[in-house]
């Protein structure tokens, strides 16, 4: 008998057409890793709740969900749960009344909570963090702040959606390493829903795809990824290394790890890359020299001594930890935050010299939060309000603008009903309906599964050869590699390296791809992107 | 570096404050005024939050003028007139019971600025989860929410502004309009984001059993000390007041502000009483110099 086990599971929220959860069956044993993965909207959330009684939705359920033997009703096992976004999940504010909110609902003694939190606070290395407020803290720091107050309740499953889908990539790689400490030093039985799976993927026990509420596959990893690299659009699932090797046409055991893919690539030849590349350099059209900016007067800088410029066509990167300054960079040059010392440029004229309303037709800002960037409560009205204030007469070009991005069937709806990724396209449209010349991007891959990814970078990489510039802050770094003209790494404030991709990623040891990972051994290549690899190497025979 | 009464217990600073605060109310005194604003101000000094007051001083200097123009021209009760303002008396006791309100609402708004450096939120949520588990779990969410409602909105405001619209510019009407449009997307946002919040109180278990409270602090000795202390000074003043020492009476007939050997003595249990916690760092400077 599984531990955790699913029979013919199917589960609808009221009111919808199609069930979230359909005819499902999964078996977990105890102390395995498992790795849901699949589109948004495929039914991994639902799935997760539904194993967590005190956060199961509404709706109508049919079929057994049995916990250690024992059905979901009626439940003891201790199950912890950590959420998507880290902000929201935070209750108190300061951290240590959060770390033991969860004690004190449990009604343990201030006794019992002290040893707990002494021990766990340690493992986590947290000790300056405990007198701080949650406020301050980065995401990363928020994230595992949260895992540690569900830990502290010693729960035997370890329930966990997309927890990492807002952290940069070093925060996500130490919560992933976290993880699997508790899986291996204790083991805690985990169920991990993720989009990010270059790395997850190794980690795992075994990985089920799921898709419109069904397990489309489900086994042990390397089965899996072969499976579903014969299943298109399913292939764009498998990471870089499994793909370059599949692409290859490798027959024998597939290596996941770079690793293990490195002894392969010296199996490999490698032609050589015509790296002579015609960039004509076209006007400059954002500038910004010697930037300072701070919240407030005595919080330190955020940016400082800070030099960016952006030329036209451009598609420009902006990597860099959690709390670099990336997003507020972004706003400076959205015209929404004055600099405190600095000049801004943006053609050739001063940006304070700029009225707010024409910077704001040149310039298109996309938050990283798009809830925000809707005033009104339907797409449509959104839309309207934005040709009326702007005396738009391009009204026909609506339709097809919505139809390119694929929502025009979500016309009628609430932003707040939308997923993430339709609603930054639905921000997009409103941006583009002004016809800006540049576009200014914070955070766009967000929480996105690769193939809203792919259709994303589709997107831009369209307007891109259109003529409106895009600089675009991200933690992604595998997108960057693939579709960015430039890179720029921010660090405490300023722009420590810039460079062509190739050259950028060459240089970096965790904010780089697997694929250069891959090929660091052999130093006279700078291969970053899967496509180059696959263009350029060969089995030996 | 912590003071040494920040590290009482926080039952005991708050004690302090809200019995300091009676007596400010109680005892309308001049002299007793005068003292009680010396003593609040050197308090301030040395907790470090001059700035703080600073801060405040305009808004204090405006509403204690505010009173003390206000009580002569709403009461002409009193029997030396100092002059007519339009068939309007303006008398002496009109004037010195309008100037001690002022002056006592100076010392508590100065009082308040020490007592906001040094009750915390988290000691203040403390006592309070001693007695009303439930409310303290309310204040704590309300403490993380205030801040962060303020953040979203300033977010709400700089992501409209980058699409063109705000509230700095146009006509009058238009920018209401837009104003009140922020407040509804901030408050749907909250509410669409509070549902994660409340499932992640769920997750861990709220509201499933009766809470307890994690202790922040120990009740130690010397807290226990200090209650009785302060306990047994403000009864003695209490008593004192009651017995008509140390407070001016105005009205009907206003008596000599001089103060009598009764007054006296409970004047220097009011003293003994409001320099507790500079004595207390007095005894924690001694201690140190002579240790060393």
């Amino acid at each position: 008998m599984a531990y955790i086990e699913l029979k013919n599971v199917s589960f609808s929220y009221p009111e919808a057409n199609q069930p979230a959860i359909h005819n499902l069956s999964l078996q977990v044993e105890k102390g395995q890793f498992i790795v849901l993965f699949g589109a948004s909207g495929s039914g991994k959330s639902t799935l997760l709740r539904l194993l967590k009684k005190e956060i199961m939705p509404h709706g109508e359920l049919s079929g057994e969900i049995l916990l250690d033997g024992v059905s979901i009703e009626n439940q003891t096992v201790n199950t912890g749960f950590v959420f998507q976004d880290p902000e929201n999940q935070v209750v108190a504010d300061n951290v240590l009344h959060e770390m033991v909110f969860g004690l004190e609902n449990i009604g343990l003694s201030t006794n019992e909570m002290r040893s707990r939190v002494a021990e766990m606070v340690h493992y986590f290395d947290a000790e300056n963090l405990l007198n701080r407020d949650t406020h301050e803290l980065s995401g990363g720091m928020k994230q595992q702040i949260n895992l540690a107050s569900v830990l502290l309740m010693q729960p035997d499953i370890l329930l966990l959606d997309e927890p990492t889908a807002q952290l940069d990539p070093v925060s996500a790689r130490e919560f992933l390493n976290m993880l699997v400490h508790l899986n291996e030093e204790f083991g805690m039985t985990i169920i991990l829903a993720e989009h990010r799976l270059e790395e997850i993927f190794l980690l795992a026990d075994s990985i089920v795809l799921m898709d419109k509420g069904e397990v489309k596959v489900q086994g042990e990893t390397r089965q899996v990824l072969e499976n579903l690299w014969k299943n298109p659009p399913f292939n764009k699932y498998v990471p870089s290394i499994p793909s370059l090797y599949l692409s290859l046409g490798g027959k024998e055991k597939l290596p996941l790890s770079v690793k293990e893919g490195r002894s392969w690539t010296q199996t490999v030849e490698i032609a050589k890359k015509d790296r002579t590349r015609l960039t004509e350099i076209t006007e400059e059209l954002l500038n910004a020299q010697n930037i300072y900016f701070q919240y407030q007067k005595d919080d330190g800088y955020i940016l400082k001594e800070l030099n960016l410029s952006i030329r036209k066509g451009d598609f420009y990167a902006l990597l860099g930890g959690n709390g670099s300054g990336k997003s507020t960079l972004l706003k400076l040059l959205a015209g929404v935050l004055k600099p405190e010392r600095g000049k801004l440029i943006f053609k050739g004229k001063q940006l304070k010299a700029w009225k707010n309303k024409n910077l704001a037709a040149e310039i298109g800002y996309l938050p990283q939060n798009p809830k925000l960037f809707f005033i009104q409560d339907t797409v449509e009205k959104e839309i309207q309000d934005t040709t009326e204030q702007w005396g738009l007469k391009n009204e026909h070009e609506v339709a097809p603008l919505l139809e390119k991005l694929g929502i025009n069937h979500l016309r009628h709806n609430n932003p707040y009903d939308l997923s993430g990724g339709e609603l930054q396209k639905a921000a997009l449209a409103c941006l583009l309906l002004r016809k800006p010349e540049i576009l200014l991007l914070d955070e766009p891959t967000k929480g996105l599964d690769p193939l809203s990814k792919d259709n994303l970078a589709d997107i831009l990489c369209k307007l891109n050869c259109e003529g409106v510039s895009i600089l675009m802050s991200t933690h992604d770094v595998e997108f960057a590699a693939r579709y960015a003209s430039k890179c720029g790494m921010m660090f405490q404030g300023s722009i420590t390296s810039e460079s062509e991709p190739d050259a950028f990623f060459s240089g970096n040891f965790f904010y780089t791809t697997m694929v250069q990972r891959l090929f660091r051994s052999r130093p006279d290549e700078q291969i970053v992107t899967l496509e180059e690899a696959v263009e350029l190497c060969r089995l030996r025979r | 570096m912590k003071s040494r009464f920040e590290e009482f217990h926080p039952l005991v600073s708050f004690i302090f404050f809200v019995l300091a605060l009676s007596l400010f109310i109680l005892m309308i005194h001049p002299v007793f005024l005068l003292l009680g604003l010396i003593f609040i101000l050197m308090i301030n000094i040395t907790y470090r939050s001059v700035e703080q007051l600073r801060q405040w001083a305009a808004f204090m200097i405006i509403s204690s003028l505010f009173i003390f123009l206000l009580n002569p021209l709403f009461n002409e009760r009193g029997r030396h007139v100092l002059f007519m303002f339009h068939q309007h008396r303006i008398t002496a006791e009109s004037l010195i019971y309008g100037g001690m309100s002022a002056l006592s609402l100076v010392i508590i708004m100065a009082m308040f600025v020490s007592y906001n450096k040094i009750m915390t939120p988290n000691k203040l949520l403390y006592l309070f989860s001693k007695i009303l588990p439930q409310f303290a779990v309310l204040l704590m969410l309300t403490l993380r929410f205030i801040p962060l409602m303020k953040r979203r909105l300033d977010e709400i405001s700089s992501i409209q502004l980058s699409k063109g619209i705000s509230v700095l510019h146009g006509a009058l009407n238009k920018r209401v309009k837009t104003g009140l449009l922020y407040v509804q997307v901030l408050l749907t946002y909250s509410l669409e984001e509070a549902i994660q919040t409340a499932d992640s109180m769920k997750a861990r278990g709220y509201g499933t059993r009766v809470r307890s409270s994690y202790e922040y602090f120990k009740f130690k000795k010397r807290d226990g000390l200090a209650l009785v202390y302060l306990l047994l000074l403000y009864l003695l003043i209490l008593w004192g007041r009651f017995n008509g020492f140390g407070h001016l009476t105005v009205y009907p007939i206003m008596e000599s502000w001089q103060l009598g050997t009764g007054d006296i003595r409970i004047m220097l249990f009011y003293c003994l009483f409001l320099g507790f916690p500079l004595l207390i760092e007095l005894g924690g400077y001694i201690r140190w110099h002579i240790l060393n």
